[in-house]
């Protein structure tokens, strides 16, 4: 018989605020945080989106993270490590010091051999990678220009090359740590050194459904007797100096155009969708434990992972290929997966992002697997679009949702464009059984299946 | 020597190495008595850039060996115009 999957603990890391009470309290509130692009990216590209979802000012020390770790660490990776230290706690696992010198820990209640680390990320630390380029390009040119002007600049002559010295900005160093700064697999390496985790330790690299895949494939290590206990979920974070990772999502027309009113732009499953609003990032950590080894441990239980299911359209690197068969295929293998029917399932949170071709894809298929009656939602209505989080994030919300038997609404939906029961109130209701899938750019489909613990 | 730029190099390396302050002596190596290792090393010079705001080349800070080395170090860095 397999073993059965729960969820002891979670932990977040969000634009909707630091702390899974908080982040599920803004959810079902409706509120979203939009604001616009930093005032200087502008300068550097002409944008045609100029929203974005912004984190709140966080200061590292609160996420668990010394300086001496900070000034080596890639903010994703920080973030990663403040969502999983949320969830270890909230899991009731007691940490002990790993050492006289160390600012690690071990977790008593776990078997470190036989508890794995199975993290998510679309980019890792690219803005590591960019903030060290731009050092190594401009630190020279820099010098050499200010030299020039200090020794020919007129006035005005000096007034415009002061100008374009102010654009050249390049931060203080080249960091030493660079690589383990870049490297994809840093956040779940970092989440395995600090708890002195040494069971399986893997990231999964797979776009805006790699928080999806990575909760998964740690559902899986469990529930085929590889691990007892696997901290997972997913992490991102875009805000490079110069804005040049938005510029990527921007240039290739995947971003919210409708800005006459920021609070509206972003309309997942809207008529007048435009594109997705990027979120600045964020993180979604996940303790997914053994039933009796939660129950053993006296561990709150907050719903049951009971299938997962992974589909590849091979169709294109930045579109769904539409009919969506390949995500149909993909849902009905995550429901064998869970040894369910599609009219056992209540809620579905969608993949949602707001761009023309996924709602429209992705409400056919609900649509022709599941009907009219499953209530549907868009976490990414509120939250923005935090890629290779966006997964781990809606499954946590799945999870919530069954737990309290409510959920958030889908936000600025005013036509949809299809009849589906989208969720327009947080009227209690009494779901068994939720969905929650991802699609991702390359053409990755996955979902997970949670089932209501009682 | 600078006081105040002593005081705030001890509280750095008893930051990184998790040591002490009052384990930080002046004659103290930085290899053999305080017993950092080159990974310790390289996160105690970027984390006195980031105190200081100065930048460290690694070229410059090899021939440091003790406390007081670098403490002399920081003061000459801290007389010139800073990089940026």
């Amino acid at each position: 018989m397999n073993r059965r999957v729960v969820i002891t603990g979670a932990g977040v890391v969000s634009s909707l605020g630091i702390g899974v009470d908080e982040f599920w309290s803004q959810c079902l509130k409706g509120k979203s945080a939009v604001a616009g692009v930093p005032e200087n990216w502008p300068y550097y590209a002409e944008l045609h989106s100029r929203l974005w979802a912004p984190l709140p000012d966080i200061d590292p020390e609160s996420l668990g993270v010394a300086r001496a770790e900070r000034l080596q660490l890639d903010p994703v990776t920080m973030l990663a490590l403040g969502a999983a230290r949320e969830a270890i706690g909230r899991a009731g696992f007691a940490l002990a010091s790993a050492g006289e010198r160390s600012r690690n820990f071990i977790l008593s209640g776990a078997d470190s051999t036989r508890t794995g680390v199975f993290f998510g990320t679309g980019l890792g630390g690219a803005i590591s990678f960019l903030q060290n380029h731009t050092h190594h390009l401009l630190r020279k040119p820099r010098a050499a220009l200010v030299a020039y002007a200090d020794r020919h600049g007129a006035s005005e002559d000096r007034a415009a090359l002061n100008g374009i010295i102010a654009q050249m900005t390049h931060g203080t160093r080249f960091n030493p740590f660079e690589v383990s700064m870049v490297m994809p697999n840093a956040p779940s390496a970092a989440i395995g050194i600090k708890y002195n985790l040494t069971g399986p330790n893997q990231t999964y690299c797979v776009a805006c459904a790699s928080g999806t895949v990575a909760v998964g494939n740690a559902f899986r290590a469990i529930r085929d007797g590889r691990v007892d206990v696997a901290i997972s979920g997913g992490c991102e974070y875009f805000a490079d100096e110069h804005g040049h990772i938005f510029r990527s999502f921007d240039v290739s027309g995947t971003l919210v155009r409708d800005y006459a009113d920021p609070q509206t732009a972003n309309r997942p499953f809207d008529e007048k969708r435009s594109g997705f609003l990027l979120s600045q990032g964020g993180a979604a950590a996940l303790v997914l434990e053994e039933l009796e080894h939660a129950q053993h441990r006296g561990a709150t239980i907050m719903a049951e992972l009971i299938g997962f299911a992974e589909t590849f359209d091979a169709h294109s690197m930045m579109s769904l290929a539409s009919g969506g068969r390949q995500i149909e295929r993909m849902i009905h293998a995550a429901l064998a997966d869970a040894d369910m029917s599609p009219g056992d399932i209540d809620y579905i949170n969608a993949h949602g992002t707001g761009t023309r071709n996924n709602d429209e894809t992705e409400a056919q298929v609900i649509d022709r697997v599941f009907g009219k009656s499953v209530r549907v939602n868009s976490t990414k209505s509120l939250l923005g679009h935090t890629i290779g989080a966006s997964g781990a994030f809606e499954t946590l919300v799945t999870a919530l949702t069954l737990r309290d038997g409510m959920t958030h609404i889908c936000k600025n939906l005013d036509i949809p464009l299809l009849d589906l029961n989208f969720v327009r109130n947080t009227d209690r209701f009494n779901p068994q059984v939720g969905l929650s899938q991802s699609f991702a750019f390359g053409g990755h489909n996955a979902a997970v299946v949670l089932r209501r613990f009682s | 020597m600078n006081a105040n730029v002593q005081q705030r190099v001890i509280k750095v390396i008893s930051e990184i190495l998790n040591r002490k302050e009052s384990e930080i002596r002046l004659d103290a190596s930085i290899r053999d008595d305080l017993q950092a290792s080159s990974l310790d090393q390289m996160t105690l010079y970027v984390a006195l850039e980031d105190e200081f705001q100065r930048t460290m080349p690694p070229e410059e800070v090899t021939e440091l060996a003790t406390v007081k080395d670098i403490v002399d170090f920081i003061d000459r860095k801290l007389q010139e115009t800073p990089l940026t």
